[in-house]
């Protein structure tokens, strides 16, 4: 009999149990594609939608860099450094070499939440408070406020924009990141992550 | 359907059949009998990788709005279907105004800028020509990166990935979340008519009703991936794939896809061409300071009429 993943404890969730046999595999790596594939969506709408310029008013992608991260580990990671070059260039809201520029700190929006959940014992199902503190913190706010000084800076060295304009586009990417990350990311956790947690492609530690 | 591949021969009946067939194309349309499937998708890669790169080593906005030009002109070259370039329209506008905006609202304190006094505002100039060249230097980027999703398919990327010796287990993902792309709007419509089909008359619900129900689509369509994801895993456990790429026993897989396509004396030349002005652009620009902002003629030109020195 299988245990309801919302019942389970947060510390639960993240431990390995006895016997318990985790390794890499194929279902990882293609959850990795499949995975980078919703993000292409996701991410190639977000800038249509809403665009201002090199950031987009909404963009629900970093929303699915995080939640990534939280339920597939460094695969999710991968996935949220990926996913941005190929969207970016489908929207047409960065070419390919600034795309390339921003992949470290589209790597850590990813990975900063599934480092935090991991390391917090959070649930991924927000069933309590403290969930959710640690999902808006770490989450949204912190990875979205790395995420936005990374890609302001790199615009000001690509010479897209002056270095005087950089807190105002700082300020656009993190408001533009940061609400649908948090709309988007809290109904996803809640509701599709107790199915993530059952199947085979959830990651308790890093790989596996 | 079978690929063309350039060395097939093509009878007049069938040549006719292929102006009519077109490709599905990463964001559009091309037809099958397009110039730009007759040479190697490496070849249109490596095409890529030129026009979307190069204008980084470009300062001087005419040369790089002459780029966005040739993108323009090898998509009409390649009979590529323009109607599907309307997505980026308001892209096109937004960038412009966010630019403008923010450089005349925050254009910086340098002593040096020559003021120019507008009816209501006061720009200044060396930062907004600086944001013209950039804005210019964006586009050329762009429409380098338009043409070749334009005109490629997820197939080709995964020959032209292939040929440049990636990884398997790299062009793969690639391939995969590509088509993942496209399976994943392909669900996503089937639910919308699902709920349609049941009477949902979304029209006659508020926005914020509209915004909860999109958010709502995700999760039945994160469930569809994950069970995908375990058919796929299981369908390549069964066909022998390993993350490696490499045949239990020894050896390499054959690489069937990519044995379809042959790069042919074009192909060189095309992709020498590429380099050599790709090398050649980079060498002028870091180490003799060609294609600089002030090398444009309409700079040159305003800061005569302005008396800018």
């Amino acid at each position: 009999m299988s245990t309801d993943a919302t019942t389970m404890t947060a510390e639960g969730v993240w431990a390995v149990e006895e016997g318990e046999i985790r390794s890499p595999g194929i279902i990882h790596v293609v959850m990795l594609a499949l995975f980078t594939g919703i993000g292409i969506v996701v991410g190639t709408f977000g800038s249509l939608a809403i665009p201002i310029g090199f950031v987009s008013a909404f963009w629900p992608g970093q929303a699915v860099q995080s939640i990534g991260s939280i339920w597939f580990g460094w695969w999710g990671g991968i996935a949220a450094g990926l996913f941005p070059l190929i969207s970016n260039s489908l929207s047409g809201s960065a070419p390919l070499p600034v795309s390339i520029a921003y992949l470290p700190a589209n790597i850590l929006q990813g990975m900063i939440a599934g480092y935090a959940f991991r390391r917090l014992k959070a649930h991924p199902a927000l069933v309590h408070g403290r969930d959710w503190s640690i999902w808006i913190l770490w989450g949204a706010l912190v990875p979205n406020a790395i995420g936005a000084a990374w890609g302001s800076t790199m615009l000001v060295a690509f010479g897209l924009v002056t270095q005087a304009a950089q807190l105002i586009t700082f300020l656009g990417w993190f408001v533009g990141n940061s609400i649908p990350t948090i709309i988007l990311g809290s109904i996803i956790l809640k509701f599709v992550s107790p199915l993530v947690m059952r199947s085979n492609a959830f990651v308790k530690k890093w790989w596996a | 359907m079978a690929a063309i591949t350039p060395s097939e021969p093509v009878s007049t009946s069938t040549q006719e059949i292929h102006t009519k067939k077109m490709w599905k194309t990463l964001v559009g349309h091309v037809p099958i009998s397009s110039p730009f499937y007759q040479f190697h998708p490496v070849t249109r890669l490596y095409l890529f990788v030129f026009l979307g790169v190069v204008p980084l080593f470009i300062f001087v906005p005419e040369i790089n709005f002459l780029l966005v030009l040739v993108s323009m002109a090898l998509m009409l070259w390649g009979r590529a279907d323009l109607r599907g370039l309307r997505i980026y329209a308001p892209m096109v506008v937004t960038v412009a105004i966010f630019m403008f905006t923010v450089v005349i609202l925050a254009p910086g304190k340098d002593p040096t800028y020559t003021p120019l006094h507008m009816s209501l505002i006061t720009i200044y100039y060396q930062p907004v020509f600086f944001t013209f060249a950039a804005y210019w230097r964006l586009m050329a980027m762009l429409s380098g990166t338009i043409l070749y999703f334009s005109t490629n398919r997820e197939r080709d990327m995964l020959v032209a990935l292939r040929a440049v010796r990636l990884p398997f287990v790299a062009s793969y993902v690639i391939g995969l979340s590509i088509r993942a792309a496209g399976m994943f709007m392909e669900d996503f419509r089937t639910i919308r008519e699902a709920e349609q089909a049941r009477g949902l008359d979304t029209k006659a619900m508020r926005i914020s009703d509209q915004v909860k129900l999109y958010v709502m689509y995700l999760v039945p369509l994160f469930s569809i991936a994950l069970r995908r994801a375990e058919e796929i895993s299981n369908a390549l456990f069964a066909r022998g794939y390993t993350v490696t790429g490499r045949v239990k026993g020894g050896g390499q897989r054959r690489d069937y896809i990519r044995s379809l396509y042959a790069i042919r004396t074009r192909d060189v030349i095309a992709i020498v061409i590429l380099i050599s002005l790709f090398v050649g652009a980079g060498i002028s620009n870091l180490f003799f300071n060609v294609f600089v902002i002030t090398d444009s003629p309409l700079n040159i030109y305003l800061r005569g009429v302005l008396n800018i020195p």
